[in-house]
Parts: structure tokens; sequence; C-alpha cells
């Protein structure tokens, strides 16, 4: 008899042949299996098949130059030379609209699938990057949080399949958000390059070498640092690769993707998604938003990535018939400085707009818009929305988890998803 | 009882010693009595005194460090240990005969070359970089140079401070633009040259040089409009930390710092330039002193501020030695740095004789940096090509030199666990298999490891010297007894379909290429090759 793995994790059985190694999450897709079976009620973290994704803007995008209040006299006046002048601006509504190369966002608009939440940030910030970018990450308002808020979502998701890609990282380098004690996400570049080679000379493809290595790690002494990393890391990747590769195998795009690693990574997690393997949580970065000095050029160009990205992504999930179940979130750790600096740049802000897309969106502007003539004693806008409350919207209304546990307190949630 | 505190030296290496080099004036070693304290000589007289005494290193197991959570340091190989970590550390690990040359100094005599390095001829390395004709204006030939660097130079702490600076007072050459890049080379130069200097000399250099004023906009900063992205950047990242300033200090020390722009931009030699007429000069408060403060001015109150000592020591000792020092563990820093008049070389030196240094928290406590692993991986299989492909492989690793993340550098650098993760971990795997086996990649030839040659010259007899061989430089000789079993044994294994090679020992046996070689592989992908 042979079964498949997710056949036997289902069942609560794992037939290991003898000298195989066992892979921890193997075992532990096991454990997690009869626990949901025994204990139905632990499933504040109830299993669907929603998927959402995750932009990070990093380096702080500019909002006001992102979702422009156009009609607002103020933006004119704090905005001489940088400000997005209005018969360029996209109208959103009477007051804003977006940067002219956010056009293919637009079309989400124009067809119900976009909402923008205005005014999002969190009380005190320092200004600091990286101060900023840890509060959004790992909740902690100190900046000395460790574990991410989607870490927290990954590690606490039971996928009875046992799908090594609940989540998925684009990059070199997982996300704080994503970052979890007992779960590595598997984070990568391309699905090409997501694979370990052999010595030609092995007449057995690397088998006999695989197995010696995952020996090595899984009797490395568990009490070591960085074992369970090191352990989890391994397996993670060794499976990950598999799935990943089969996945390569079968999918064609169906939409033309931009040159560059922000649409390439959003192929994989298309690639991923279409291929049904069972990623709950994507995640990739666009950088190069920290813009100090000539702003225009570098902002317009950022702008027009992350479009394009989008547009081919969703274009993509449409034509597979996917687009249903995922939803898109874009953030950054803060917005930039109201008046506009002598270098043609912004210097650090505070409240910011966020994108949210998805067929499941309630099309819409939410939040409150923070008022650009009434600013903090830094020049910068007061927010209007805590971040955590689109993290509770996000939680409760699309992920099926609950935002409490997560959030670790009741946040309102808004309205821009059912 | 602490690690540095065993007997250690079971054998005396040869009084190998010295051509009189200069002494520098350098802080006394502190603790272990028995250190000879001249120890500077020449490259060859070093390799030439201590032939042979690797034998004695190699086969001695390492079990006691792990299973004795540390408390059991053994004699002579537990200083080799020492001191691979040492290198480790202080350098990109070592080949056989470099780990025993240092261990035949003592830790404390290892320490002392590593800090005075001018006293160490690095021709050969120059030589070798030399020959490449290597176009430094162009960014992977940069990268391609800085790693082989690491990789080749007998200056190894040099380069690994060199390291460490461009991790913290970085700039990216994204932003000082393609024309430009050479501007990255002259910082890396510039960091290189005074990696041990004061702080307020680094400060001072950093703040002035040009690819910096590119990266955080000073250059665009004026009179009229100060920029505040240096002056935040500089206080939150460089000196201070978050919280031991304000916003006013920040629009403040903008103003201060105008003046520097830099001048012949697209040219092809762009430099700094300091231009008082384009200086604010208005009076300020910062920090809680007044006056009309210039660069100087800020980097003198930000150099003498006391959170200072304690932002840059913390970064030091968590890059070299372990994450999350106690104020108890970064004191003796601070104090150096006081003492000292902020002499960087003096508190790296502080650090490496602490005790935590070379503590069972610290041994394997970090991650393997990307280029702690591309270039300690090349430099101990001592692999000779051309290098072309290794920036390809920082990047897929997560450390695209010369392009950090952000201004902030890499978090790896902080918080190590942070370079790995599945892509990572496989691209680190499929690097030792491009080295070991050969083959062509990004318009390089990789020749595979000679390990025939390997297994002649070091008469290598039977599969567990084998193992203890490579065991010993590139995991210091500390392999548990039962790993090195699991090692043999994969040695020893049959290989089933056609011959594709074979390796024979002295003793005659021979073995499969696939299986020999897979043995080297298993040791560099396994968990211990990937700690530092």
């Amino acid at each position: 008899m042979k079964l498949s793995r997710r056949a036997m994790i289902r069942d609560g059985m794992l037939v290991v042949s003898a000298g195989m190694v066992m892979p921890a999450i193997f075992s532990r897709g096991v454990a997690s299996a009869k626990a949901l079976t025994l204990d139905g009620a632990r499933s504040s973290f109830a299993a669907s098949d929603h998927t959402l994704i995750v932009i990070q803007m990093a380096g702080g995008n500019d909002g006001l130059n992102t979702v422009v209040p156009y009609a607002d006299p103020t933006y004119r006046k704090m905005r001489p030379t940088i400000g997005i002048a209005e018969n360029q601006v996209i109208r959103l509504d009477n007051r804003v609209g977006l940067h002219p190369n956010l056009a293919p966002l637009k079309s989400f608009w124009d067809q119900g699938h976009m909402a923008v939440v205005e005014g999002v940030g969190y009380p005190n910030q320092s200004l600091s990057h990286f101060q900023a970018m840890d509060i959004w990450q790992t909740l902690d308002l100190n900046g000395n949080g460790s574990e991410g808020w989607l870490g927290k979502l990954v590690a606490g998701l039971v996928d009875k399949d046992g799908h090594p890609f609940q989540a998925m990282d684009i990059g070199v380098q997982t996300a704080q958000a994503l970052s979890s004690i007992s779960t590595p996400v598997p984070t990568l570049t391309s699905s090409q390059t997501y694979r370990l080679y052999p010595d030609p000379v092995e007449n057995d493809g690397g088998n006999a070498r695989m197995q010696a290595l995952m020996k090595l790690y899984n009797t490395y002494p568990k009490s070591s640092p960085y074992a369970a990393l090191l352990d989890t890391t391994s397996l993670g990747a060794q499976e990950g690769s598999r799935q990943l590769r089969q996945a390569e195998t079968a999918y064609q795009s169906a939409a033309t993707y931009p040159q560059g690693p922000f649409a390439a990574g959003l192929k994989v997690l298309a690639e991923a998604i279409v291929q049904g393997l069972g990623l709950r949580v994507g995640y990739v970065t666009l950088g190069g938003f920290d813009t100090h000095a000539n702003q225009q050029a570098t902002h317009a160009t950022l702008m027009k990535t992350l479009a394009d990205g989008l547009s081919a992504f969703y274009t993509d999930l449409t034509k597979h018939n996917k687009a249903d179940n995922v939803v898109v979130m874009t953030w950054s750790e803060f917005g930039r400085r109201v008046e506009e600096n002598g270098s043609l740049g912004t210097d650090h802000g505070t409240a910011a707009p966020m994108f949210v897309l998805g067929n499941a969106v309630n099309k819409g502007i939410y939040g409150e818009p923070p008022v650009l003539n009434s600013l903090d004693k830094n020049g910068n806008l007061k927010y209007t929305v805590d971040f955590r409350s689109v993290y509770a919207t996000m939680l409760d209304r699309w992920m099926g988890a609950s935002s409490k546990d997560v959030l670790g307190g009741s946040f309102d949630t808004q309205k821009f998803l059912a | 009882m602490e690690i540095h505190e065993q007997p250690t030296e079971q054998w005396e290496p040869e009084k190998v010693i010295p051509a009189a080099l200069p002494q520098q004036n350098a802080v006394q070693p502190a603790g272990e009595a028995n250190i000879p304290q001249h120890k500077s000589l020449s490259r060859r007289a070093l390799f030439a005194g201590v032939l042979g005494v690797g034998a004695v290193a190699s086969g001695v197991a390492f079990e006691q460090w792990t299973s004795h959570g540390g408390s059991t340091y053994l004699g002579a190989p537990a200083t080799t240990a020492k001191v691979g970590h040492l290198l480790r550390r202080a350098g990109f690990g070592a080949q056989k005969d470099e780990l025993t040359a240092y261990a035949a100094l003592g830790y404390e005599g290892a320490v002392d070359r590593l800090i005075n390095y001018q006293q160490v001829a690095d021709d050969d390395a120059e030589n070798r970089l030399k020959a490449l004709k290597l176009d430094l204006t162009r960014v992977p030939d940069q990268q391609r140079w800085w790693l082989l660097r690491m990789a080749w130079t007998q200056r190894p702490l040099l380069e690994k401070m060199t390291l460490f600076w461009h991790g913290v007072l970085t700039s990216s050459y994204r932003k000082t633009g393609g024309k430009e890049a050479i501007l990255m080379n002259v910082q890396n130069e510039f960091l290189r040259n005074h990696a041990f200097d004061t702080y307020d000399n680094i400060l001072l250099g950093i703040t002035s040089d040009p690819a910096m004023l590119y990266y955080l906009d000073l250059t665009k900063s004026t009179k009229k409009s100060p920029n505040e992205n240096y002056a935040r950047e500089m206080m939150e990242l460089f000196t201070l930390g978050v919280g031991h300033y304000t916003q006013q200090d920040v629009y403040e020390a903008a103003a201060a710092l105008t003046g520097w722009h830099v001048r012949g931009r697209a040219a092809l030699n762009p430099v700094a330039a300091y231009n008082p007429r384009d200086h604010s000069g208005r009076e300020i408060t910062f920090l809680g002193q007044k006056g009309a403060f210039d660069y100087k001015d800020i980097v003198r109150i930000l150099a003498n501020n006391p959170a200072t000592p304690w932002f840059i020591s913390r970064r030091l000792f968590t890059f070299f030695a372990y994450e999350n020092p106690s104020n108890d563990d970064l004191k003796p820093l601070v104090d150096t740095y006081v003492k000292s008049n902020h002499n960087m070389g003096e508190v790296m030196k502080t650090l490496l004789l602490l005790p935590q240094f070379s503590s069972a928290k610290a041994y394997r406590g970090r991650v393997k940096s990307p280029s702690e692993f591309i270039a300690g991986a090349y430099r101990a299989l001592n692999i000779t090509s051309d290098g072309k492909e290794l920036p390809g492989q920082a990047v897929v690793m997560g450390q695209t030199l010369l392009d950090p993340p952000n201004v902030a550098g890499w978090p790896g650098d902080k918080i190590s666990a942070l370079w790995i993760n599945s892509g990572t971990w496989m691209a680190r795997l499929n690097y030792i298999n491009l080295l070991l086996n050969g083959g062509r990649s990004g318009g390089s030839v990789y020749k595979p490891v000679d390990l025939q040659s390997m297994v002649n010259t070091n008469h290598i007899d039977t599969p567990e010297h084998f193992v203890d061989h490579f065991a010993s430089y590139l995991l210091d000789g500390n392999l548990e007894a039962d790993r090195k079993a699991q090692l043999v044994d994969y040695f020893k294994a049959q290989d089933s379909g056609p011959d594709k090679g074979k390796i024979t020992l002295t003793n005659g046996q021979s073995y499969s290429l696939a299986k020999v070689r897979g043995t080297v592989y298993l040791m560099m992908a396994s968990p211990e090759y990937q700690l530092n």
C-alpha cells in the first residue's frame, strides 16, 4: 500500500522506512492533526483557503504622494515642487486621487476591488525606520518584540495537510513579520534556485548524501544553539523545494510579469497559489522608499513597480480562477513629512495610507483622513487609525483567525472586508 | 571555571621566534601568565617553525566541549580549538597550517598577531589581487576583490573589522550611482585604513566620505535647507541609539553638519569638499550644549557622549562574540574606550582577551554570515579560481556587499539567526557543492578540489584519519564521536552504479570519489559548519 504523504498525515500515521530520518515537520504535522481531531475546539485558527499577500514598502513610503489629497490647498502649499499636479492625479473621489503611475490600481478600484485605509499609524512615533518596522511587524510598541504577527499566525495555523508552504517569503531574508520561534518560513528569490544540487559523480542523484546530511541535522544535539532552527530549516527546504519543483513544472503564468525582483516574487507566489501548495501568507518587500532627496523620479519608479507587479499578479490569478481567494495588503513603516524639504525630498513622517486589494474587498476609502494643517510638533500628521485595527480586520474577517490571540488585545475592525 | 582559566598548552612550541619586530604599544594581555609576550614574527618563520604540529591536534575529539557544557577545555587541542574560534571570529577561518601556526603562538600571541597586523606582510594577497586586473570602478569587481581579499589576506582581523564597520557605518552603491561606484571602494579603503583608529577619527572620516555624503544625503544639505537624514542616522545608528536624542537634536545637528558636498559629480574622481560658506554657522543647542557648532563639534560631542561607548561596544561585542551581551560583558570595552581616548583597536583587543569572547556561550554561538561562509570555505579549501562567481554567491546567501538592505546594515550582524532560512541554507550548500565538485558558473570555471593530492600531502591513510584531518581545521577538531562515526561510515560506503572515480589513501585502499568528496561536503554542510 502506498500512501501519499498528505493521506498519511490526515490519518495521523506516518510510515517510516528503516534507517530513514524522520523529518520533524512530519511528526509535528501528525501531532497537530491528532490534536485537531481530539480537540476540535482548539481552532481559533480555523483553516480556510484564503490567502493574504503582504507587500512591505520599505523605507517609509510618501503616503501623500501615493494617495494624493489633491483638493487640499495645504498640500499645494507644503509641496510646491514635489507635489503631484492636480491634472496628473488619478481621481478616486473629489478629495483624493492616486499617483499617476498607480494607474493599474485604478482598474481594481473601478471593478470594486480596492480599499484605501487612510491615516494609519500608532502613537509616539520615534521617526526611526527600525523602531517603526519593529512595531509594525512585532506589535510591541516599544520596538522590543521578536516574534512577528504573521509568524504567530503561521505557527498557530493548523494545516491538516502539513504543507510547508503555509507561508512564503520572497527575498533572501525572512521578514520580521513572519518570524516565529517554531516555524521558519520558506524564504526564496525564485523557484529555479530553490533546490540543492547534487555532485555529478553521485550515481543516485544525491539521495544517499542527502540522507546522511539529514541524519547529521537530526542528530545534532538539540540543546545546542540554533539546533532547532537548523533542523527545521533543512527539513522545510527539502520538502519545500520538492513541492515547488513540481509546481514549477505544472504552472504556466497567464500574465506577462514586468522585469525585476518584485514582480518575479509575486510570480512565485502566484505559482504557489495556482498549484495549490496551501499558501496562506505570502510576503514580498519592495524597498527604496526613503526619499530624502530628489524623490520624484525614485518614487515614480517605485509606484510603477508596485502597480504593474500587482496588476500582473492579479491578472494571473484571475485567469487561473484563484483571485477570489486572495487579498493583498500594503504597508510601510511610516509616511513622510508633510512639508517637502530643501533637497526635493521628504523626511521621516508618521501616518500613511494602506491599500487592500482583492475581489473580496469592499471598495472604498476607510479611516479618517489626517488633517494637513493640524500637525504634531515635528510637522507630521496625527494618525487616525491604529494599524492593529487593519490587522484585526484581516485576521478576523479574512484569515479566519482570532485577532485577539494574535494581537494580544481587541481592536475595532474596519468594513473593507465583509 | 571559565574556559580561559583552564590549563592550556600541553605542548610548548619550539621557541619559534622572532625576528625582532617592534612590539606595539598594545594593551598587555590580561590573565594567563605563561604566554610569551613577544610573538611577532614573519609569516615564513611562523609556518616553518611549527610543521607537523597539526598531527598532534588532529585526531583528538572534543566531545567534552559540548557534553560538559563547555566547562572542560582539553589540553593542546583545546588551544587549537580556542584559536580556531578566534580565527573564525576575528577572521575568516583558517587552513590547517595557519591554524597550527597561530595555535603555536598561544591564544594571546595569536591575538597580538591579529591586532598588530602591520607586522604581518600581506604582499602575497596583494599580488594575487593585482594579478586579476579587476576594474574597481565596477561594483561586481569591488565585491569580488573584497571577498577574495577576505579569503587570501594574512591580516584577517583587519579585514573582519572592515566588514564590521561596513555593517555599521554603511552605504550602498545604489545611491552613489553607477558612474560613481568607485566611491564605494574609496569608502571601503577608508574603513580599512582606519579600522583601529579612534572613533572620533572614524566618525570624522565617514561624515566626509563621498559615498556617505550621497547615501545619507548630506551632500544635498544646505545652509538654507539642512537635510536631516545623516544627522538622525548618525545618532540613531552610529553613536547613541534611539532614545538618547530628540527630534530637536536632529534638526539642530542637521544645521551644524551643513557644509559638506561631493564635488566633481560624474567625473572620474569625485571628492568631498567642505564649503564654509554653505555651513549654517547659527548657534544651536545640541544634546544640552550650546554653540555655533560645525561637523567637528558634532563628532566631538557624540564621541564623548556617555551613550556612545555602550552603543558601539554593544555592536562590536554582538558581531564578534555573542548576542545580547550584559552590561557586565560590555563594561570592560566601555572602560577601554574611555581610557584609550576612544581607540577602537584597544577596545577590540580588550574584547578578544575577554573570557566571554572565548566562552562556551560564544563558541558556535553565532550563525556564520555569508561573507564568513564564502571567504571561509574558499580559504579553508585553498580554492584557486578567479572568484568571479563569489559576488553572486553572496547575493543568494543574503549579503550583497556594498549594498546593505538599509542604513542599519545587515540585521544578521545583530541577530545572526536571521542569516539562515531555507533559501539561504540551500545557497550555502550549493556553494560548497560548487567548490568541491567544480563546474562552470557565472563565467568562471571551478576545478574540482584535488582531494587526491590533499590525501597524499597529508599522508592520510585511513577513513578516520581523513575525517580527522578535515575536521581539525574546518570544525576546530571539535566533532563528537558519534558524528565522526557517521562521516566515516559515509566515507566507506559502497557506491552503486558505474565507477566515476576513486580516491586512494596512502594505505593503498581506494574509495569512491563520490563518497570521499561527499564526506567533505557533509562536514561543510553540517550544522556545526553553519555556525561560527
